[in-house]
């Protein structure tokens, strides 16, 4: 009663056209935009072709643009601040921030103070705001003349001078990441708040009447629970904060001086300020090359188990 | 009913929440400074938009006026806008189509190599954009398209389609394939199966894939920053940008602009809310 019209196991060779017909427009654009200009960095990297002497092209320089950069003290910041500052410190607070969150908006507390639907739509504020907004709003927030935050720092007495916090050395960091984390935040506390909705309330009936006490419930039961959830979001939050451009480049530009400065603003202020989109290129495989190891690093060691689940 | 009487408390105030009163009365004053925290930055430059320059830093005066849209708008900032809304919509409109046949295809059809196919279109997802900025320079700059909404159009499909794809596949792995066989059975091709039956059951799943890929879009800043330079080509990100002086900064028309660059992801995120945030929790996280 087979008919070749069913999608039988030998209906399918016949659908190859079809299938290649389907995919061939998305993979027209992922070729062209991802694959090819990532190949073609790698060659201008060995390379010393200058933005001003695009027509001429540039002369092959061999590893040299990878030595100037190794030997570099300027890069040697670039990437401590990339992966020190950005990266582990913005993720880890994100993620415990986020966890935080996700507990307080699962709490009966809040559904029994009505509280509870009003809180899971305004937590989506920060994420709908664009970034360019939220740097905008917080440039401002943080500014010393004008910022509410010296108003309500001086206003308390807790200090007496406005603090610059976007041109000290001391605060620039922080105020950084508390930029990036408050437009982050709301993605890390939905989705850890809809695995933590997933919970059976048995198991924690369960816990409570065996005698766990709100720290245990949490260590033995909740975060378990999570763990696939945190894993991936860390994963997925490493990836999309050293990448990240936008946040570093409208707060601070990289400074004060160097000290802000990352690897995707190197890469921006190599190959657009300097001009040197030989030297610019390779920074940029060096990053690709870093992402690349950790992802094989995480996945082999960390996220084996889950991400066998994933996909 | 005979519960109903027997409790004279509201339902809401027998709630065993394991807490206090006390410990409950900090958790709510918590939640209520963290949602001040979230919410202030984005209502501050909504009301700041509608304030006069003298009480616009003030926290307690308050003088209602349009003016910096007004000043806004003499700058030109209606093409901006027109712009970012052009670039925006084709580029969903020309990445949501793609995007739906692929998913469709990775959903319904086995072929070899599949997972691997599947998995490097994930990859998309993770890869630095800053990296790409400067071949795509290089090659568009020899093509002669910088400066040329060709090429953002191009751009914006490119780095829409790779989210896109994991969702609706997402969605579609939750309409039964059994609707397709049934089509087909029944004498429709292939093609008709999914326009007829499975396109419209998607439909919701579809819209939702195009707001995210439009706000991405929307808020596009790294790449319109390198290749879009002359002024009445460039987005509402990059015009709002611009008012940002290196002395002084043209508080009035940032704020007019941030309010309405703001606007639409506003508008159009919180009702999706629900949708988008069970697709990604169910992408990312599987349970």
């Amino acid at each position: 009663m087979s008919s070749t019209a069913i999608p039988t196991a030998r209906g399918i060779r016949g659908e190859r056209p079809f299938i290649v017909f389907m995919l061939v427009p998305a993979f027209f654009f992922l070729i062209m935009f991802y694959v090819y200009p990532t190949l073609f960095n790698l060659e201008v990297s060995f390379t010393d072709l200058s933005l001003f002497g695009l027509r001429q092209g540039g002369e092959w320089i061999g590893i040299a643009n990878y030595v100037e950069l190794v030997t570099s003290k300027d890069f040697h910041r670039v990437i401590f601040n990339t992966v020190f500052w950005l990266t582990v410190v913005g993720v880890a607070v994100r993620i415990v921030l986020g966890l935080g969150l996700a507990l307080l908006l699962d709490s009966k507390v809040l559904d029994k103070y009505r509280l509870k639907t009003i809180s899971r739509v305004l937590l989506l504020v920060p994420w709908a705001t664009p970034p360019i907004v939220a740097i905008v709003s917080w440039r401002w927030l943080l500014n010393p003349q004008l910022g509410d935050i010296n108003k309500l720092l001086i206003g308390l007495g807790i200090v007496e001078q406005p603090i610059a916090f976007l041109s000290e050395a001391a605060w620039v960091w922080p105020a950084l990441i508390t930029i990036i984390t408050w437009n982050t935040l709301p993605l890390v506390a939905l989705t850890f708040l809809a695995a933590l909705q997933s919970l059976p309330s048995e198991l924690l009936e369960a816990a409570e009447i065996d005698g766990a006490g709100r720290w245990q419930r949490l260590r033995y039961v909740i975060l378990p629970h999570l763990k696939p959830a945190i894993i991936v979001m860390t994963l997925m939050s490493t990836f999309w904060t050293f990448n990240n451009f936008v946040y570093v480049w409208l707060t601070t530009a990289g400074g004060p001086g160097l000290y802000t400065n990352v690897m995707a603003t190197e890469v921006y202020i190599k190959a657009f300020i300097d001009g040197r989109m030989g030297y610019s290129s390779a920074v940029g495989v060096v990053m690709a090359t870093l992402m690349v190891a950790f992802g094989m690093i995480y996945l082999r060691f960390i996220a084996q188990r889950e991400f066998k689940e994933v996909f | 009913m005979a519960a109903t009487a027997a409790a004279p408390m509201p339902r809401a105030f027998r709630v065993n929440t394991g807490f206090s009163l006390p410990g409950e009365l900090a958790l709510v004053v918590l939640t209520i400074l963290v949602l001040i925290f979230l919410v202030y930055p984005t209502a501050w430059i909504i009301v700041a938009s509608f304030k006069t320059s003298a009480t616009m830093f003030s926290a307690t005066e308050f003088e209602f006026t349009l003016e910096n849209y007004v000043s806004l708008f003499q700058t030109g900032f209606a093409r901006n806008i027109f712009n970012s809304l052009y670039l925006c919509i084709v580029a969903v409109l020309i990445s949501t189509f793609v995007s739906t046949i692929a998913a469709y295809t990775f959903s319904r059809m086995r072929f070899r190599g599949k997972s691997m196919i599947f998995g490097s279109v994930l990859l998309g997802q993770c890869f630095p954009w800053i990296i790409l900025v400067t071949p795509l320079f290089i090659l568009f700059a020899k093509m002669g398209l910088l400066n040329n909404h060709f090429s953002m159009l191009f751009v914006y499909t490119a780095i829409t389609i790779p989210f896109s794809v994991y969702l609706l596949v997402g969605y579609l792995e939750g309409v039964p394939r059994s609707l397709d066989e049934a089509a087909m059975i029944d004498g429709c091709s292939r093609f008709q199966a999914i326009w007829l039956i499975i396109f419209p059951i998607m439909l919701p799943g579809i819209v939702a894939t195009a707001t995210y890929a439009f706000m991405l879009c929307w808020t596009e800043y790294l790449f319109a920053l390198a290749f879009l330079t002359k002024t009445q080509l460039k987005t509402m990100p990059l015009a709002l940008y611009a008012f940002f002086g290196e002395d002084t900064s043209e508080w009035g028309r940032i704020m007019a602009a941030s309010a309405l660059t703001t606007a639409p992801t506003l508008l159009l995120f919180l009702p999706l809310q629900t949708r988008l945030t069970s697709g990604l929790a169910a992408g990312s996280v599987k349970q």
